[in-house]
Order: structure tokens, then sequence, then C-alpha cells
């Protein structure tokens, strides 16, 4: 497609601004940047799951040359805060633990930083952390987050009285009594409904794990402060954070996340231990320290995330119709020691997300959280919500095995046919059209052929299916969730300043890490001002220049940012306009009676009368005299935008596979999707996140996990042992559209990408069961092993051969 | 024990005093000071962040000590495009968005380089079958195949 200078660039597939300086090796990365006399930090992490600490011995690695300084626990804590913060701690009914950057008396997870050592070069930092000896003494290791609950479980925080770190129930109403009757009305529903379905569905330990790790430069000047280069996906809080904790006044406080970061996906999003020591440490010891986490420190401590048991019920009537849900769903969390997320915001907004974009007549859905002997959990992508998706998706093609009717026709009769909508959790759906989107599959789908094809397949005794599944995404997150959830704003908040050459300049608080901000930014706003997206540039994440976001997450840019974007533009628009009129004397004109387009501002009334878009700044900052009466110069604009209801994003896919019953290896043959993320502002874009999204969906369903053995020790902290899928393993993906504009953002446009994995293990094992469908096996544990499959194909054909 | 050693960078040389356990990776990265190649995993070569040409030919740097690049041409993806102009790899990988956070990316561009040159009318297959030494976290690889399909048409 040629692209013009015609000021329309929504929607338009425009070559990512980002690329040229990522692909001839010039992009900034945070382990590409250094200070003069900067240090290095290395962390010895715990080998123990579960240990007191009886001694640390550092006169072996002290000795060696080039070693600045090596600090323990004890040594820290009294001089920083402990966690939790009230700035990083949400408004839910919860517990959160006590905890410093360094272990402190014991430990809680294999992984869990003991000992920090700061030295000139980092082989001799490696180096020292060998040379340390640590004498532990083992507690009992709590692995099972159900027998954490027991009464009488070792726990996971002396000074606690059990391991429960969250209960909640979502259903019923405010108050004991209606949820009391809530709770007998889904049990009455649940004793008399035609089919009434229930299965323990388990999804394992696994994440997102980004090519980039995380890693801290810190620096410090008694005068000026702080000024931390951070991997994350919020400065802003981090920020906040970290003046709090360290008592450093706010205004000493910089955090910056390199313009460039190598994917986050929700692990770059918590305020992490590790930040708070290393910017103490800059400060204590007056030097520039650096920490680059190597990838076995990653995959030890952070990026895991799932790890839920939900025993999920399902009523419906024989028919086909649903009719109400019961969860009880169980976390894994890990120590609990991360601030924001603290391991269990993440079951929380799984549970809220369950109902899916299917109608249910009621609901008792309840979550219990426990603290174990492992990693706390940290955000991925499909937050909280890609297990409870995955026993939703795999309940409602069970239901339709036991109606005797395809899932397909099942899903399309339960779909919510109109919104707004509420769901039985509490969920807000503010607008879409899914019967739209859904039937917008089907057409991709033609099912009859894939049965047909199915049919004569399995004469020649090859074993084909097809899956699908639905899934409702979160377009950003308004405050009224953020605020309980994670103690932050919801609010996108832009800056613009213009130039006197007319050029742009938008200031974003969140931080993007690859998802192309600066090129989808340019675009919305050189569409409204009538330039090129070339004339447009976006600075992101940098707390001293731009406006306060709570960061690149749920899917905020293109729902609350560019929206931001379109009002602070359309703000100056209207300024620019009331000078023009001004000066050209136009009596009557509005602000409205303005076209910005082609690099001018043309009146619409009289199109003879017009103006060159960098004329008309350089009026108003280079030459404000005969200024319009009560205006001043400048054109320098911040808004806030934020929806009054919570907004949604919504897609629908389909899958095909082939599964070998010899030995249970299976192999994606199709995926399609149909999407509404409503108005488009990049095609090339939307779609680099679909792929992206469904890949790292796929990975998760079929290769991805962490596996803790007997006594925590975590056996799956290098790239060998934890397998993410290469372009081998992963299918082409044909992404489809169905949209509906979003009423509620100036655009049209749907934030996109964070929730979109959701629905992709449900899809593919509902693909694969319906392959293996003559022997009438339903799968309900993830990962999807050929092993696993391959021994319910076993059991399935004894219990035939018995039969 | 340090080593004396000469190695070419993109056609620059480095006659350098280094410790000889010095990966090659971090020569490249802290020595060169040519930060475009990355390192994604321990340094066990499964990431493919750190791929470079030794003498024309892709390798992972991480799995190397620079002391065994001593007289080697090194190619990084600084090296890539000649006078300022990309190769119709790089302008491909724009063209067809196969980039998104980018920290695979110079890995992917130095493997498909050297790919393409000895496989000039790749199969999709033959292209993700060639990049499973590259992991890519944000694309989900379709993109990248694209742009390769392309590149190789072009350079053919």
């Amino acid at each position: 497609m040629s692209i013009k200078n015609d000021g329309a660039w929504i929607g338009k597939k425009l070559a990512r601004k980002e690329d040229h300086r990522l692909t001839t090796g010039k992009g900034r990365f945070l382990a590409d940047l250094s200070i003069p006399g900067m240090l290095h930090l290395t962390f010895l992490r715990s080998e123990r799951a579960h240990a007191r600490i009886k001694s640390i011995d550092t006169s072996a690695a002290d000795a060696f040359p080039g070693i600045v300084a090596i600090y323990k626990g004890e040594d820290i804590k009294d001089n920083i805060l402990p966690m939790p913060q009230p700035v990083v701690q949400p408004n839910l009914p919860a517990r959160f633990p006590k905890h410093w950057p360094l272990a402190v008396g014991k430990v809680k997870f294999h992984g869990e930083p003991v000992a920090a050592i700061v030295s000139r070069d980092k082989y001799v930092g490696a180096d020292a952390a060998e040379a340390i000896i640590v004498e532990y003494e083992d507690l009992p290791y709590v692995g099972n987050p159900e027998k954490a609950l027991e009464a009488g479980a070792t726990k996971v925080h002396d000074d606690w009285n059990d391991n429960l770190i969250f209960e909640m129930g979502f259903t019923g109403g405010e108050t004991p009594e209606s949820q009391a009757i809530n709770d007998a009305e889904v049990d009455e529903i649940m004793k008399t409904a035609d089919i009434v379905i229930k299965n323990r569905f388990r999804v394992q330990r696994c994440g997102m794990t980004p090519m980039e790790t995380r890693g801290v430069l810190a620096d410090w000047d008694d005068a000026d402060g702080l000024v931390a280069h951070i991997t994350t996906q919020r400065p802003h809080i981090d920020r906040l954070g970290l003046s709090d904790i360290l008592c450093i006044p706010a205004e000493q406080v910089r955090v910056i996340s390199p313009r460039d970061q190598g994917g986050g996906f929700g692990v770059k999003a918590p305020f992490y231990r590790e930040p708070i020591l290393i910017c103490w440490l800059a400060k204590e010891l007056g030097r520039p320290i650096r920490w680059i986490e190597t990838r076995q420190e990653h995959l030890m401590a952070v990026s895991q995330e799932r790890d839920q048991i939900n025993d999920l019920e399902v009523a419906a009537t024989k028919d086909g119709k649903l009719l109400a849900i019961r969860n009880r769903g169980i976390a894994d969390c890990g120590d609990g020691c991360s601030g924001v997320y603290w391991g269990f915001v993440m079951p929380f907004l799984g549970a809220v997300e369950l109902p899916n974009g299917y109608t249910w007549e009621k609901g008792d859905v309840k979550v219990k959280v426990a603290v174990t002997n492992k990693s706390c959990l940290s955000p991925a992508r499909a937050f909280g919500e890609f297990p409870t998706r995955f026993a939703m998706e795999r309940s409602v093609d069970m239901v339709a095995k036991r109606c005797d009717m395809e899932p397909a026709e099942l899903r399309r009769k339960n779909l919510i046919p109109e919104l707004p909508y509420s769901s039985v959790c509490g969920e807000y759906m503010d607008s879409g059209d899914f019967l739209k989107v859904w039937d917008n599959l089907m057409e991709q789908a033609d099912l009859p052929s894939f049965r047909k094809k199915q049919e004569e397949a399995r004469e020649e005794g090859r074993y084909i299916g097809i899956g699908f599944g639905v899934g409702v995404e979160l377009s950003g997150v308004s405050s009224e969730l953020m605020v309980p959830m994670e103690n932050q704003p919801g609010y996108g908040a832009a800056t613009i300043r213009l130039d006197a050459r007319g050029k742009a300049f938008v200031y974003e608080g969140d931080a993007p890490q690859g998802q192309g901000h600066e090129t989808t930014a340019a675009q919305a706003v050189a569409h409204a001002f009538g330039i090129h997206p070339n004339e447009v540039v976006v600075t992101t994440g940098d707390t001293s220049t731009t406006p306060f976001g709570s960061g690149t997450i749920g899917a905020r840019m293109g729902s609350y940012f560019v929206s931001a974007a379109v009002e602070a533009a359309e703000v100056l628009k209207k300024k620019l306009a009331r000078f023009l009129a001004h000066d050209m004397e136009l009596e009557g004109a509005a602000e409205d009676d303005f076209e910005f387009k082609d690099g001018e501002i043309i009146y619409m009334k009289d199109p003879n009368i017009r103006q060159s878009f960098r004329d008309a700044c350089n009026r108003n900052i280079m030459s404000p005299i005969n200024l319009p009466e009560g205006e001043s110069a400048g054109l320098e604009h911040t808004a806030f935008f934020e929806a009054a209801k919570p907004m949604i994003a919504f897609n629908a896919d389909v899958c095909t596979v082939e599964v070998n019953p010899d030995n249970g290896q299976f192999k994606l043959l199709s995926w399609t999707s149909s999407e509404d993320v409503g108005q488009i502002i990049n095609p090339q874009i939307v779609e680099g996140q679909m792929h992206g999204a469904i890949v790292q969906g796929i990975s998760n369903t079929i290769f991805e996990e962490f596996i803790y053995d007997e006594n925590g020790q975590q056996l799956t902290a290098d790239f060998e042992n934890y397998k993410l899928a290469t372009a081998a393993d992963v299918p082409n993906m044909k992404i489809t559209h169905a949209p509906t504009p979003c009423p509620h953002t100036p655009l049209g446009s749907r934030g996109i990408g964070e929730g979109r994995p959701s629905d992709v293990p449900g899809c593919i094992t509902n693909a694969v069961c319906d392959a293996l469908s003559p022997f009438d096996i339903q799968i309900t544990e993830l990962p999807l092993r050929p092993n696993k499959i391959w021994r319910l194909i076993q059991e399935a054909k004894s219990k035939q051969a018995a039969a | 024990m340090n080593t004396t050693v000469k190695i070419t960078i993109n056609g620059e040389t480095y006659e350098e005093h280094i410790p000889n356990r010095m990966l090659l990776v971090d020569f490249i990265r802290e020595v060169a000071m040519q930060t475009g190649t990355h390192v994604g995993c321990t340094y066990e070569g499964v990431c493919g962040a750190c791929t470079i040409q030794l003498d024309g030919e892709a390798i992972k740097s991480c799995l190397m000590l620079a002391v065994q690049a001593d007289g080697h041409q090194v190619t990084t993806v600084e090296g890539l495009a000649k006078d300022g102009e990309l190769t119709s790899l790089q302008k491909a990988f724009n063209e067809h968005h196969a980039l998104q956070c980018g920290y695979c990316t110079p890995g992917i561009l130095m493997n498909m380089d050297e790919f393409i040159k000895k496989n000039p009318n790749p199969t999709e297959e033959e292209i993700r079958h060639g990049l499973v030494g590259n992991l890519c976290r944000c694309t989900g690889y379709a993109h990248i195949v694209a742009a390769v399909k392309d590149a190789a048409g072009k350079s053919a």
C-alpha cells in the first residue's frame, strides 16, 4: 500500500518507526547502558526451598580482587524499610508478607536472594558468589497448595497463623446474607438441572518469559538524588515505591525504563525486590551499579504464573442452554513476596473472568490462594484467566457432548447476544457484537466440510479434530477495577507539545516493551493534526518528562493512552483554530469549523482561507503578539482519558489438529481467528500482537512447565529444560476481523493483546479431544503432552475392550 | 590468565589483552562495545540472540571463547548494512513487521543472512527449521517467516 501524506493514518499499515535502530544493532536495551565507574551486582541465591540461615561466611569471597562489598540480609534489614509499602499494596482482602530484598532469618524458595556481591568485574562477582559459604538448616518444604491450607501445615511465613494469603467470593452481592441466598440458588440449579458436569482442571506453573531478562542501572548523586534505569512496565509506580521504601524524597527519584525493552508480557510489571536493593546500594556506596539478571535467575525468580486448580461445575439444560457455574479455585502463589500483585492478583482476576462471553443465570465462584515455598507468581499475558478459561472452554465442550450437540452450535446458542452485560462475577462488558465475531469465525471454519473430511480420515485410521474457543479480554483497566485491584489509577495520560516547526512531541508515562507504541501513537496524533507520522516523536517511560501512567499493562495502549493522546490533540487543535479565526478576523467562526489535513488548517466555510500547520504553530510559539483575547502563547496539553465503565475486546478461535493414536503425538494443522478489536490503528501491528499471543498460548499449553521436585528444587531454570515454542513447532495463523467500533473511545479503538492467549489452551485441547472422540477422552490437565494423551488412549481402549 | 588476541569485527581489528575465560559475546559487547549482539539464555546456545557470523558462518558467540576467535573475522548485526544501505533482509523485517521488541532480531538476522545465501529459494518449512536455533517471544514467528521468504526472493 502506498502511503501518501493525506492526513489519514488511522487504519494504515505503516512500517514501524522503531525498526531501523532495532534491525541495525542500535537498539539501546538496559544491558547496553553503562556509566563510567559502574560496578556490577551479582546475587547469591538460595539453594534451598525452605531453610533457616545459620550462617553466611563471606571471608573467602571478600578476598577476591575487585570485590567492593558483599551484603547479607542482616546488613540491610535495619537500613531499608521492609515490604509491603502502601503504594504497591492492592485494596483487596489479603495479607502481605513482610520481606526485604535479601533473605532475613530464613529462605522461602529455591532462588531467593541471600547475598549481593558488588564487584568491578562481573566474572569476579560470579567467582565470589561461588566462594560464599551458607550454612542452612532445612525446614519442611511446603509445595502443595491444598496441603498448605490444611490445619497444622508448616508455615511459609513465621509470623502468620496459616498459609492463606487471599480468599474471596465473587458472586451473590456484597453481604454474607445475599451470598448465602445466591449459593443456595446455585445449589438448587446443580441439583435439578438436566446436565451437570464437574471436573477438576489443573494448569501448570508456566509464564511468558521475555527474551530480555530484568536489569537495573542505578546512579546516585547527593544533590540530584537517584536516577534508576529499570526494565519495567510501570516506571511511575517504581518511582513512588522506591521513594517510599528508601525514604528518598520523591523529587530526588527519577526512574527511566529504557526506550528499548526486550519483551515484558506482565513479567516486568511488579515492584520487585532486586531494584530496591540496587538503588539503595547505589546511594550507600555512591557508585553507579548495574545488575543484569541471568536467564537462570530469571527462570528461578520470576516469569512463573498460572498454577491453579479449578473445581468447576457447569449446569445446563439437555438442549444446551447453559444455566449456572460453581467454581472453587485454588492457586499456588509461591512466597507472595512481590509488590503490586503479591502473587494473588492474577487468580483474583482469573476468577472475575471465568464466566467468559456466555450468559449464565447464576454463579457461585470462590477462590483461595496459598503461599508455598516457590517463587512468587508474577503476571503473564492472559493474566490469571489462562487457567480459568481452560476450565470454561473445556467444560463447554463437555456439555455439548452430553447434549449431543456441535460445540460450535452450543457456543453460539449461549454467547451474550447483546451488550452491555454484567457477568455473574461482576465483570462489565461495555460493547461489541459477539455473534458477529462468532459468525465470521464459522464462515472461515466451514465445519460441515471438516466433519466430512474427519469421517474420511477415520476410515483411513487417521484422527483429525477441530476445536473452538472464545475470549473476552479487558481493553485497558478502568480505575473502577484498578484502584481496588492494584491501588493505582486506570486513566491514560498523554502530553503533546507542538514546536515552532509544526512537529508534535508526545509523552507517555507507560513503558512499552515491543508493542510499537512509537508508531501507533504517531499514527493517531498525525491523523489528528493532518501531518505525517514521521513528524511525531514519541517519548516513553521517563518519569521526569512524562505524565503519570500506571504502566504498559492490560491492553492500555489502544484503549486508554491513544484516547488520551487524541483528546490532547483535540484541545490543541481548538486553540490553533481560535488563533486562526482571530488572525483572519473570521466573524462567528467556531473551533469545529476548521479541518486539519495535508499539513494545513482549512476553514471549511471558505476553503480559500487556510494556513500551514507549521506556520500556525510558529505564530503561536514565536510571535506571541496580537493574541486573541484571554489567550496565552504555547501549544502543550496533557489529557487524562478515562472511560466511564470498563471496556472489553472479544475474539474467537478455531484450530485443527491431527493426533497419532499410537504415541499420542499431535500436530496443529491450522489456526484461524476472528477478532473484534474495534477501529484498527495499524493492522500489521494488531496482527503481530495476535500472532505472538496465540503462539505464547500454544507454547504454554504444550511445552512450558516449571517443575519443583519433592524438596522444592526448581529443575527448569534454563531453556534446555524450560522449552519455548520454536518456529518449527507452530502453524501459520489466519487473523480475520469482525469489528464493532468501541463507542467509548474517541477513535472507536479497543486495547488488544494482553488477554489474547486466554482461549488458546481450551481451543487446542478441545481439538485433540475432538480428534479422539471415538475414545471418549476428556483432558482436564495441562501441559498437553503426548505421553498423557497416549495413556488416556490406552485407558479408553481397555475400558472399551472390557465393555 | 590473559592472552593477546587480534579479532576483526565488521572490518575493524581489535588487538586486546583479555582473560582467557572471556566469552566471545562479552568481547563483542564489552570490549568492542558493539551492543547489537544480545544475550538471552544462560550461555547454553539455546536462544540464538548472540548469533554472529565467524568468517561468514552463523555461530552463537556465547558458545565460544574470545581467544578461539583470534585471527578470525567476525560480522555482527552492525556490519550488515553497507554505507547506510540496509540489506534486503533488514528491509523485509521492517516491511513485514517481523520484529516487536527487537531483542532476538540481531541474532535472527545474522542466522537468516547466511541461510538465504545458502538457500536462495527456501520453502516455508525450510525457513521454520532454519529458525529453530533462534527463540522469539513476541511475534509467533509468522511475520519472520514471511520476511525471510520475501528477502530470499529479492536476494536471489
